[in-house]
């Protein structure tokens, strides 16, 4: 496989990927299922739930830039911010006894609701 | 532009709870005529079916920088989807009843990565806020004294990984200072032992100094992560790197020149 250079931009949950000379993206991974891997120094991969065997695979400058972009990418995906959510709502609802949604208003939101997101 | 089709057709199939489902008339493009579909609304993408059990989805409407409005319409129950900019589109969508319309207007409001962020941003300063209040005494120890990386913990028997509490930092690193600076206040005594909740709470650490992006590659990576400084997970995890590479300078110039 031929590595090419590309400029890479992760926005909300979608990892868009450019020439860099272009201002349009040529591409975008949408980051929801999937798994990051690290693979040999300085390169991680990006693969699908769906198609485990097919990997993205990025090759960075050094090992910190790839590590940041292993963090970065681990919490990218919408499904990791609800569960961070719904994880912090109940740490802080043990602590105060109070839902801290209440006071926005979103309490019965299906979003926030334990147990019913699973994935 | 590509996109991973397959990916995104898993996500709105896939046995995942969705956040509103149901039919929606879609007025067309062109033609204003609408089409009855049937709609999947999963995090922040909204997708749509031909027919409930359509094994694909026809299309998806990404629902970041938009707003959702009440419109005129002949149609009954109709709102839109605005997009700002010159080449966006605005969709109209119509539901089949006052109920209906209003449940769908609230969610896809409250749909986008942004809003989920910031009410994410919200509890985690006041998770913050309550373990500087509490001297550390709860909850983020559970975690094997001196290990600089968070571990993952459990909520529900759920083998996905969870955020991981931010680790109180144990006192056993005496030499940790909360930034570089000399002649700084010492960093609070957050060790743990008896955690007296008082009025005078300890401040939160200074934040770390602010890094330059080394390019749009390294500086556009963590929308998630790079714009929440304040996050003690991350100041935690820069902190550890900074004293893990002092240490090692340090072991070099022992060794020295010998």
């Amino acid at each position: 496989a031929v590595l090419k250079k590309r400029l890479v931009k992760l926005v909300v949950n979608f990892l868009f990927y450019f020439r860099t000379d272009e201002a349009e993206p040529i591409g975008a991974l949408l980051l929801e299922h999937c798994r990051i891997t690290k693979e040999e120094e300085n390169v991680f991969s990006i693969s699908f739930v769906e198609e485990p065997e097919r990997k993205y695979c990025f090759e960075c400058d050094s090992e910190e830039q790839c590590q940041e972009w292993i963090e970065a990418l681990k919490r990218a995906s919408y499904e990791f911010m609800r569960r961070s959510l719904i994880f912090y709502r109940n740490e802080i609802q043990k602590m105060t006894g109070k839902d801290p949604l209440e006071q926005y208003g979103i309490s019965e939101e299906a979003r926030f609701q334990l147990g019913t997101h699973k994935q | 532009m590509k996109l991973n089709e397959r990916s995104l057709a898993f996500y709105a199939t896939c046995d995942s709870p969705a956040d509103n489902a149901g039919f929606l008339y879609k007025r067309g493009e062109r033609h204003t005529a609408y089409h009855r579909r049937w709609f999947v609304l999963k995090g922040n993408m909204l997708f749509y079916f031909e027919e409930r059990e359509s094994r694909e989805p026809v299309g998806v409407i990404v629902l970041e920088g938009c707003t959702v409005e009440l419109c005129d319409s002949a149609e009954e129950f109709a709102f839109a989807i605005r997009f700002v900019g010159a080449k966006s589109r605005t969709y109209v969508l119509a539901a089949e009843s006052q109920a209906a319309m209003e449940s769908w207007v609230k969610s896809l409001s409250r749909a986008s990565f942004d809003y989920m962020r910031l009410v994410v941003r919200e509890l985690e300063k006041q998770l913050e806020e309550m373990r500087w209040g509490l001297g550390g005494g709860y909850g983020g120890c559970r975690q094997s004294p001196g290990s600089w990386k968070p571990k993952p913990l459990g909520l529900e028997r759920s083998p996905e990984r969870l955020p991981a509490l931010p680790a109180i930092p144990l006192k056993e690193n005496g030499c940790a200072v909360w930034n570089n600076a000399p002649g700084v206040d010492q960093p609070p005594d957050t060790s743990g032992c008896g955690g007296h909740d008082s009025e005078g709470n300890p401040r939160p650490p200074p934040l770390p100094p602010r890094r330059r992006a080394s390019s749009s590659e390294a500086g556009s990576a963590g929308a998630a992560a790079a714009e929440s400084p304040s996050t003690f997970c991350r100041l935690h995890e820069q902190y550890g790197r900074e004293v893990a590479k002092l240490r090692q300078g340090w072991l070099e110039r022992q060794r020295g020149p010998q």
